[in-house]
């Protein structure tokens, strides 16, 4: 292993000086978040995702590809950290070591996806932190935060249980994801204290369904088993809520269930709704449009700041909506 | 790396092993094939890097530093897991024990308040501990490794969810009850002048350490020779179970070891956390040279193929080429070491 630095850091200043694109406006003037930024500029955005293996996030990778695909002078890099936090530390570093000039990131966990988001920060790559977060405030620890809040959706999906779906009160039931992730505990919480607002109603089963419709299928089925009197089930994913489906049709019960995530196409939340076959779905906007919006500004428009956090707002889709949003 | 001599499985004095021979090529080529596949993924990632301003920069030595910490948790396992593998035995639970492992440091050092060092002490001795379970439950009962450490992976999953209480668990630093003393967080930085990940000096210190065992002690020799031929080492007096329950202890050892070192890389204990790395650890070892039949391997192979499956994801994504693309060449490169060692066994009259 050689164990020397090289002139890196020449180079960069190197780099930057070539890059006389910039504003020639008064010293005092703040100064642009990249400093190569330019109109017309050719420019590399890495964005680590935490695991393509999840639907949700398949579905953020092709919004992301299709914004990015829109700005002429952009290229978008892909890397699948594969739910392992060490995987993805080392593709932000070779993301780093490519300099690429915008690190959009999802964080599979928080904490340990922070040192290398504060690397990227020190080597002067703008980082957006996408549905996930790592540990300090956008704006200092990282550029920006963008996306939804998980806890805030579960309980909006409480809430509807609550006032709408059984306001006489009953039994409720929520299928977790995986247990001891951020996401998975957010939403549990969330829907738990949604329904608080109806004292009648009661949560009689949770199970961990490690986000699949297979052992969600498995656990719902034991859980009629045990609980026939079920009206609502909480599944705070859409492939669960599919897996939930099948179940209490396999028990001949008629179950309100409600997914979280609201994914399109054939087998996404949205036409399970429209269908009738779950009660709503609560969207989780991947936020792509806007960090796409958000690295045009400071690639292109050399913002000299950015707003800190962005949180894209959730949308029931009940009955009344899902047709429309269909084709969307 | 240091040395780049390796050794041979010290023939035991067993009847059925065959007597000094002529050295057959192939068998040099598969003595050295992790490190001849590793100088062939850094040629090919000196031809195929991105350039920058004429610098190469797969030889960056900030990338050379990503690739040597990315793999060094999972290359301390393969280094524990070389010892059973070379016994013809398998430990399938290392990956859960690293998350079991993780779970407990963090919950010590952040909740429990015991120090560092009793921390790192307690984690190892529970590392070796499950070890020591496994490999009794499995030479006791004549059971199948396999399917022991499979019920092991189980428990350490299930017992670091109930540490956790389900929950990830974030290590906080500082002076005072519930933060950890700052000086864990070491194994997530560089040394000399930034250059050399922790992590990866824990990992280079194990392997030269398993590396001396394995081929210099007695201990080494007994491994070999029971791997080679279980009922010639009983009769030769090598003590088997004692043996075979050592390896385990080692493997549970070094999961714990890695399992220390991803909680202080990553300040955060999660029960989820290693999934899947008993594959990685198994795909470096076979690509290393060493036999699932048990008898033949080597540690400095295991260090190569673990460097060379990093290298090979490292220069992938460098080049923005899918994972799929790493998935199917790694399984490329697993089904071509193994073939190899076949053809050298069918040559030898080892049959399969």
């Amino acid at each position: 292993m050689r164990t020397t630095l090289r002139g890196s850091r020449v180079l960069r200043a190197a780099l930057l000086a070539g890059a006389g694109l910039c504003i020639a406006g008064s010293a005092q003037a703040a100064e642009p978040l990249v400093k190569a930024c330019a109109k017309d500029g050719q420019f590399v955005i890495g964005f680590s995702q935490a695991n393509n293996a999840e639907p949700y996030r398949q579905h953020v990778n092709d919004e992301l590809t299709a914004a990015a695909k829109d700005v002429p002078g952009f290229t978008l890099q892909i890397a699948d950290g594969a739910g392992n936090v060490n995987t993805q530390t080392s593709q932000v570093d070779n993301f780093i070591t490519q300099k690429v000039d915008i690190l959009l990131i999802s964080p599979f966990e928080a904490a340990p996806l922070t040192p290398a988001v504060k690397r990227a920060m020190d080597a002067g790559i703008p980082v957006i932190e996408l549905d996930r977060k790592t540990v300090g405030d956008p704006g200092k620890d990282y550029t920006a935060f963008i996306g939804g809040d998980n806890y805030k959706i579960a309980l909006e999906a409480g809430k509807y249980t609550a006032k709408t779906l059984l306001p006489d009160g009953g039994e409720t039931a929520v299928l977790e994801g995986l247990p001891s992730s951020t996401p998975a505990v957010e939403r549990l919480n969330g829907f738990k204290d949604g329904v608080k607002e109806n004292a009648k109603i009661r949560v009689v089963a949770e199970q961990a369904a490690d986000w699949v419709p297979d052992k969600a299928q498995t656990a719902f089925a034991a859980m009629l088993q045990a609980h026939p009197d079920i009206k609502v089930l909480y599944a705070s994913n859409d492939m669960m809520a599919a897996g939930a489906l099948l179940a209490a049709k396999g028990a001949g019960k008629d179950v309100k269930i409600i997914g979280t995530d609201g994914l399109p196409g054939p087998a996404g939340g949205i036409e399970a709704v429209a269908k009738g076959d779950w009660a709503a779905t609560f969207t989780y906007p991947t936020g792509a449009k806007e960090a796409i919006e958000m690295s045009k500004k400071i690639l292109l428009d050399c913002a000299t700041s950015v707003e800190p956090t962005v949180t894209v707002e959730t949308t029931a889709i009940t009955a009344e909506n899902a047709k429309q949003l269909m084709g969307k | 790396m240091s040395d780049q001599k390796i050794s041979v499985a010290a023939s035991p004095s067993v009847p059925t092993a065959p007597a000094a021979r002529r050295v057959d090529p192939l068998a040099l080529v598969v003595r050295f094939q992790s490190l001849i596949g590793l100088v062939l993924v850094a040629i090919g990632g000196i031809i195929f890097s991105p350039r920058r301003h004429g610098e190469i920069l797969f030889l960056n030595p900030d990338n050379i530093a990503n690739i040597v910490r990315a793999v060094s948790e999972t290359g301390i396992i393969a280094i524990g897991m070389t010892f059973v593998i070379i016994t013809a035995g398998i430990d399938l639970s290392v990956g859960a024990v690293l998350g079991l492992s993780s779970v407990v440091t963090a919950t010590m050092m952040i909740s429990g308040g015991f120090g560092l060092i009793p921390t790192i002490l307690a984690v190892l001795a529970m590392g070796i501990a499950f070890g020591i379970v496994q490999g009794t439950i499995s030479t006791r009962f004549r059971l199948e490794p396999f399917i022991v450490t499979l019920a092991g992976l189980q428990a350490a999953r299930g017992l670091a969810l109930i540490v956790s209480g389900n929950q990830y668990i974030n290590i906080s630093y500082g002076d005072g009850p519930g933060l950890a003393p700052p000086v864990f967080a070491v194994l997530g930085e560089r040394l000399f002048d930034n250059t050399v990940p922790v992590a990866t000096i824990v990992f280079i210190v194990f392997a030269a350490i398993a590396t001396v065992v394995l081929n210099t002690t007695r201990f080494g020799r007994y491994v070999f020779a029971v791997g080679g031929n279980e009922r010639a080492a009983r009769i030769s007096g090598v003590p088997v179970s004692m043996v075979k329950i050592a390896v385990y202890a080692i493997t549970g050892f070094a999961s714990a070891l890695a399992g220390i070192v991803h909680a202080g890389q990553f300040n955060f204990g999660s029960a989820n956390d290693g999934m899947g790395y008993e594959l990685t650890a198994i795909a470096a070892v076979v690509i290393g040279g060493t036999s699932l039949f048990g008898g033949a391997g080597s540690m400095v192979g295991t260090v190569a193929g673990t460097i060379m499956l990093g290298a090979l994801a490292n220069i992938l994504q460098l080049n923005n080429i899918t994972p799929a693309t790493q998935l199917l060449a790694t399984a490329a490169i697993i089904v071509l070491a193994a073939v190899l060692q076949s053809l050298v066994r069918r040559r030898e009259g080892l049959g399969r």
